[in-house]
């Protein structure tokens, strides 16, 4: 079609034992916001990375403008007008915003920088596409919602007229989100295309023009905005009706085993990330921290698993203050974390995966000994045995732990810590990065955990898994809980609603 | 104390803090690129030995220095290859050139000069200036160039670029391969010179004495900023050649005044206030495509 | 779930095979540089093995000289396990030998509890000279590899001092290198020939088989023990491979850094016992230096394993000897020995990076 800027047809892209996309077509019009839907390891990365040239087809064709291209790696990409915003930012922080756009296309004078005289050009394309931003400022120094802007001038000063975004929103407050949907609306009105990857479906109907679904490496459907609602999309994204309905017994109401009384967490960046945050999670219940990225939450659980940078407040478990107590001494008496990165923090990669079962308690029997010998055979046994309940792919238990694939290495992450029978467990993000399968099994273990009477902290910035699991919602808004739902009355739109600041009563 | 005293004491700290100084200048090309290279002493020892060989070798101490900066090259490409092309940590490969170093200046020498601990007399010398060695006198320039070339030029803007974040870097199309070699071995050529100021009449062993490693001191201190790097290593320089200068007259027994240039370091390190900040990927080792 | 892999499966065997490949890439380049210097390789190696292995006498020098080395490797390996580059054992066996000495002279008792009084006195010393650099790494984050590199100099000097000064025992009139009184006899250390000859090694008596095998051994043993069997030696390992996970895991990583820190200056402290117990009787600041250094090859190239580290101390002795062979035979100088060790590093470290990475590669296929 002539009206047609970027053209994919039957992309096919294997990889040992996953196609990751298998026959895909897509298309994208000039002047249009096309949203790409689906859900975690559906395929919309892959996608990406080949338009973008970190991948190349196993099979299929690209047409830009009408022209067939083989795009060989990020240069040739932008080189045909194909930018990409990433969701992981790829700026220099202690450069200028200046130096950041021109880096690789320097104007100079025999090797000298003459970058000034770019300068009027950025100037221009502010100007034009509404997006402005201080040029001289060292991007550090920047807030995101301005840092991603940088990352959107960077390919237009290249000459995109193709722009992928990758999750832009998760990084961003309410505000920001708005302002970057105006800029869609500038772009798109110079004729530019826009590919938007999000799961965040009110998102998609408030600025998509066309809605493409994927699931499982294949495109389900693509269709007008015209029409359409979010359980259609939902629906398409998963197969099933989407409303997971998770086996919930009613329990007793138990004893508070988690109280966080006014907390003031320092970042490591240092801001104050928990600013006067209190909640409490009884023994047998689930309380879910919704909130978008960056507003908390991941201080409010390391503050809780680890404790550094505490200002103020205090954190009790079971009545006592944890505020002094070493990592190991809250370990003992029993918490238990499911780490955010689980490759930084959660695992000795080179270490075997039996060993890697016992951290957290390898100091403790049956693993160690009085004499502080290590049990070796305790810690193959007790491997074994939780290899085997909780499915954990591997060849053996003392294969290392770098070897396995994401979701089990994630799998044998939540194995250990709920293996450790603690009285509070921190889930940090618990299926980030796993596959549909394994997030299934997580997810039960996390509902067996709650009826074994463990009180569980779910901190997740998947707002359905949040609404399926929790039997409450805190929803975190700039380092305090705002708002909290009960399961019943927790209704997606008006949590999410909650996560953009808004507060429903005066009271909260 | 009178004119000439004082002309005296600027020239012999010049020319004492210039080999830590131009090594340190190295370093700092070196780590903002991102790689660690603490085989500036080892690389020193060999190419003092190599400036010595090739000045009585060619009868020039001009044609000397070119060997010497060569050889820096070379021995700095090692380093390079390890690092950047095989991924070994920076450090052991660090540690594992000086090794080298101490082994192959050792070799060399006895291979050249028949004795395997001290070199031959070079009766061809730098041209004396102020009573000193006048290659010291290039620190000036030099500091100046490095600068420049560091915050004025493209190849300065990218080489930064790629220790701050190579994977940005690599997505923009800067060849971060080449950037880190191109660091790695300005800093050995850099050694070249700085192995020159040091003696340029003999070599023995141990002659470094651990400059190399105050020079990377001086580069922490400097905030791996050529100029404050330079600085730094000024500090270290003149408060040698006090000591040098003042030693008879000090009260105290000769070793601890030999110490005084260590102690300094160690105490120069541990009052930084704050944790100054190195490059974001120095030390790191880059894949490309690492998901 | 299929059957268990072996532990010593193939991926096992492979990553071992670093050392090796090292090993001959450098004695290619050995062969290459005696080709160069218009040698016949034949007969320079017939030199290296006459010298180095063709008699008890020869073998048993090999073995002499290879504790000290073995010392200094265990004490670099149990460091770089915890993700310490301890670069000072150089300056920490100068300052252990003179405590350990010092407590050879002053401290008259009985034999059997003299030997291991020196022993631990020279392992306190050594630690004490660990100590300021392990301090300001843990409080301060300061890179030990600088701090510990300026203590060696320090250390020499200080040594150097109390030598000449206040510890000096030489007598008067007597020109003698600088040294402190003798050692007590309660303290020497004596020979282990006898011993070995009553095994059917016939060792001549010049040959220094002495005490400090003993004790290289018992450190070995207690610090493969650690490293492998007990908790302290698995967070020690952890702490070496990530912080980050070791501190998620309630581990106390500054206490382990800084406690492997002073074990590793306290085995340095006993790299000087053989030349200073054994070979001369008092303590001189003139002890074989660079040994420090040394170790860290060593280490480097046995992948910091006290085990390995036995066969590249042997190795290292051997090629020491070889190098001493070479100059009396051929016209190869000895020192060619002292760069082929630091291209076997280079060779050993390189070859190694990449196997980790076909390995893991490897694996991952396997998987999938």
């Amino acid at each position: 079609m002539a009206d047609n800027l970027l053209e994919l047809r039957e992309i096919t892209k294997q990889f040992p034992g996953v196609t990751a996309n298998d026959h895909v077509s897509f298309d994208l019009r000039a002047g249009e916001v096309h949203a790409l839907v689906g859900e975690n390891g559906a395929g919309k990365t892959t996608l990406m990375k080949i338009l973008y040239g970190l991948y190349r087809p196993d099979s299929g064709s690209i047409n830009v403008e009408g022209t067939g291209i083989t795009i060989r790696g990020p240069r040739d990409a932008i080189g045909r007008g194909i930018g990409m915003v990433h969701q992981h930012f790829m700026l220099f922080p202690p450069f200028t915003v200046l130096e950041n756009i021109v880096i690789g296309e320097e104007a100079h004078r025999a090797g000298v920088l003459a970058v000034n005289a770019q300068r009027a050009r950025i100037e221009a394309i502010m100007q034009e596409n509404g997006i402005m931003v201080p040029v001289d400022a060292r991007v550090e120094d920047l807030p995101v919602g301005l840092q991603q802007r940088v990352e959107i001038l960077k390919i237009l000063f290249r000459g995109a007229r193709i722009l992928i975004f990758d999750e832009p929103t998760a990084v961003l407050t309410p505000q920001e989100s708005n302002e970057l949907f105006r800029t869609f609306r500038a772009l798109t009105a110079h004729g530019k295309g826009i590919i938007f990857i999000t799961h965040k479906l009110d998102e998609v109907l408030a600025v998509a023009d066309r809605i493409t679904v994927i699931r499982q490496g294949r495109i389900v459907r693509t269709m007008d905005r015209a029409g359409v609602t979010k359980p259609m999309i939902a629906e398409l994204m998963v197969g099933k009706p989407v409303l997971l309905e998770v086996d919930r017994p009613l329990l007793p109401a138990g004893r508070t085993v988690l109280e966080v009384r006014n907390l003031k967490v320092r970042s490591p960046r240092g801001f104050t990330a928990v600013n006067g945050l209190s909640l409490s999670v009884k023994a047998g219940e689930i309380y879910g921290v919704a909130g978008v990225e960056g507003n908390g939450q991941s201080e409010l659980v390391h503050a809780i698993a680890e404790g550094a940078e505490v200002e103020g407040g205090d954190i009790l478990l079971e009545g006592a203050s944890v505020r002094r107590w070493s990592v190991r001494k809250r370990r003992e008496k029993g918490i238990a974390h499911i780490p955010e990165d689980r490759l930084k923090y959660g695992l000795l990669l080179p270490f075997s995966i039996a060993t890697n079962l016992t951290l957290g308690r390898h100091d403790k029997p049956p693993f160690a000994t009085r004499f502080q010998t290590v049990n070796n055979r305790a810690v193959r046994e007790s491997a074994r045995q939780i290899i085997t309940q909780f499915d954990i792919r591997t060849p053996s238990e003392n294969t290392p732990a770098n070897a396995l694939s994401g979701g089990n290495q994630q799998k044998a992450v939540v194995a250990r810590e709920l293996s450790a029978q603690p009285s509070l467990l921190l889930a940090s993000q618990p299926t980030r990065g796993v596959d549909i399968g394994a997030t299934e099994f997580i997810h039960r273990q996390i509902m067996k955990a709650r009826s074994e009477g463990k009180a569980v902290l779910l901190v997740s910035a998947d707002l359905d898994e949040l609404l399926a699991l929790s039997d409450r919602i805190g929803v975190i808004f700039k380092g305090r809980i705002i708002r909290e739902f009960a399961h019943e009355q927790a209704v997606r739109e008006e949590v999410g609603l909650s996560m953009t600041g808004e507060k429903a009563d005066a009271t909260a | 104390m009178d004119i000439s005293f004082l002309v005296y004491f600027l020239a012999k700290g010049l020319e004492i803090s210039s080999p830590i100084a131009f090594a340190a200048l190295g370093g700092v090309f070196s780590e903002r690129a991102g790689v660690v290279n603490i085989a500036l002493e080892g690389i020193m020892g060999v190419t003092t030995l190599t400036l010595v060989w090739g000045a009585i070798t060619f009868q020039s101490v001009w044609i000397g220095l070119v060997v010497a900066v060569f050889t820096g090259i070379l021995m700095s490409l090692i380093h390079a290859v390890v690092t950047i092309t095989f991924k070994v940590d920076h450090v052991v490969s660090g540690v594992a050139i000086n090794v080298f170093s101490i082994g192959l200046s050792r070799f060399l020498c006895q291979s050249f000069f028949g004795a395997e601990t001290q070199s031959k007399i070079n009766p061809y010398l730098f041209p004396k200036l102020l009573g000193i060695n006048s290659l010291a006198f290039w620190l000036i320039p030099a500091v100046a160039i490095a600068a420049f070339v560091l915050y004025k030029t493209v190849f300065g803007l990218r080489l930064r670029s790629v220790g701050e974040n190579p994977e940005a870097a690599d997505t923009l199309g800067v060849n971060v391969t080449a950037m880190r070699y191109a660091g790695v071995l300005i800093s050995g050529a850099l050694c070249g010179i700085a192995g020159a100021t040091l003696f340029a009449d003999k070599w023995i062993t141990n002659m470094v004495a651990g400059r190399g490693f105050i020079a990377l001191a001086a580069v922490i201190f400097g905030r791996w900023d050529p100029t404050g790097a330079v600085l730094a290593s000024l500090l270290f320089g003149y408060a040698d050649t006090f000591r040098i200068i003042f030693e008879s007259r000090i009260p105290i027994p000769g070793q601890f005044v030999q110490m005084f240039p260590y102690v300094l370091a160690v105490v120069v390190l541990a009052g930084i206030v704050g944790r100054s900040r190195a490059p974001a990927w120095d030390g790191r080792n880059y894949e490309k495509g690492e998901d | 779930m299929r059957q268990p892999k072996r532990r010593f499966s193939s991926h096992f065997l492979l990553a071992q095979a670093a050392p090796f490949m090292g090993f001959l890439a450098s004695m290619v380049v050995l062969v290459a540089i005696v080709i160069f210097m218009r040698e016949n390789p034949i007969k320079a190696f017939e030199a290296i093995f006459k010298f180095s292995m063709s008699s008890a006498a020869k073998l048993g020098a090999v073995l002499s000289i290879s504790i000290p080395y073995y010392l200094s490797g265990l004490s670099i390996a149990i460091a770089f396990r915890a993700g310490v580059f301890n670069i000072g054992n150089e300056g920490q066996y100068f300052v252990g030998g003179l405590v350990g000495a010092l407590a050879g002279v002053y401290l008259p008792m009985p034999t059997a509890l003299h030997l291991p009084v020196v022993v631990i006195a020279a392992m306190l010393g050594g630690a004490l000279w660990a100590l300021v650099p392990a301090v300001l790494k843990a409080a301060r984050g300061i890179s030990e590899v600088i701090t510990t590199i300026m203590f060696n100099n320090i250390g020499l000097a200080l040594v150097n001092y109390l030598v000449n000064g206040p510890l000096s025992g030489m007598a008067k009139g007597v020109s003698l290198e600088p040294q402190t009184k003798k050692i007590l006899p309660t303290a020497l250390f004596g020979k282990l020939n006898g011993f070995f000859r009553s095994l059917g090694w016939k060792v001549p008596d010049y040959v220094y088989l002495d005490y400090s095998l003993i004790v290289a051994i018992i450190m070995g043993v207690v610090i493969w023990f650690l490293l492998f069997r007990t908790r302290q030696g698995f967070e020690i390992r952890a702490v070496g491979t990530s912080v980050d996970v070791s501190r998620y895991a309630g581990i106390k990583v500054q206490r382990v850094q800084v406690g492997a820190f002073l074990l590793s200056g306290a085995i340095a402290g006993l790299i000087g016992l053989q030349e200073i117990f054994a070979i001369r009787g008092f303590y001189t600041y003139n002890i074989a230096s660079g040994l420090g250094f040394d170790g860290i090859a060593i280490s480097l190239i046995a992948q910091n394993h006290p085990v390995g580290v036995v066969f590249s101390s042997l190795l290292f002795a051997f090629l020491k000897q070889a190098g001493y062979g070479l100059q009396l035979s051929t016209k190869v100088p000895n020192s060619v020995t002292y760069a082929i060790q630091g291209l076997m590093i280079l060779f050993i470290v390189a070859i190694n990076a990449i196997i980790v990475r076909a390995v893991r590669s490897l694996r991952k296929k396997e998987l999938s």
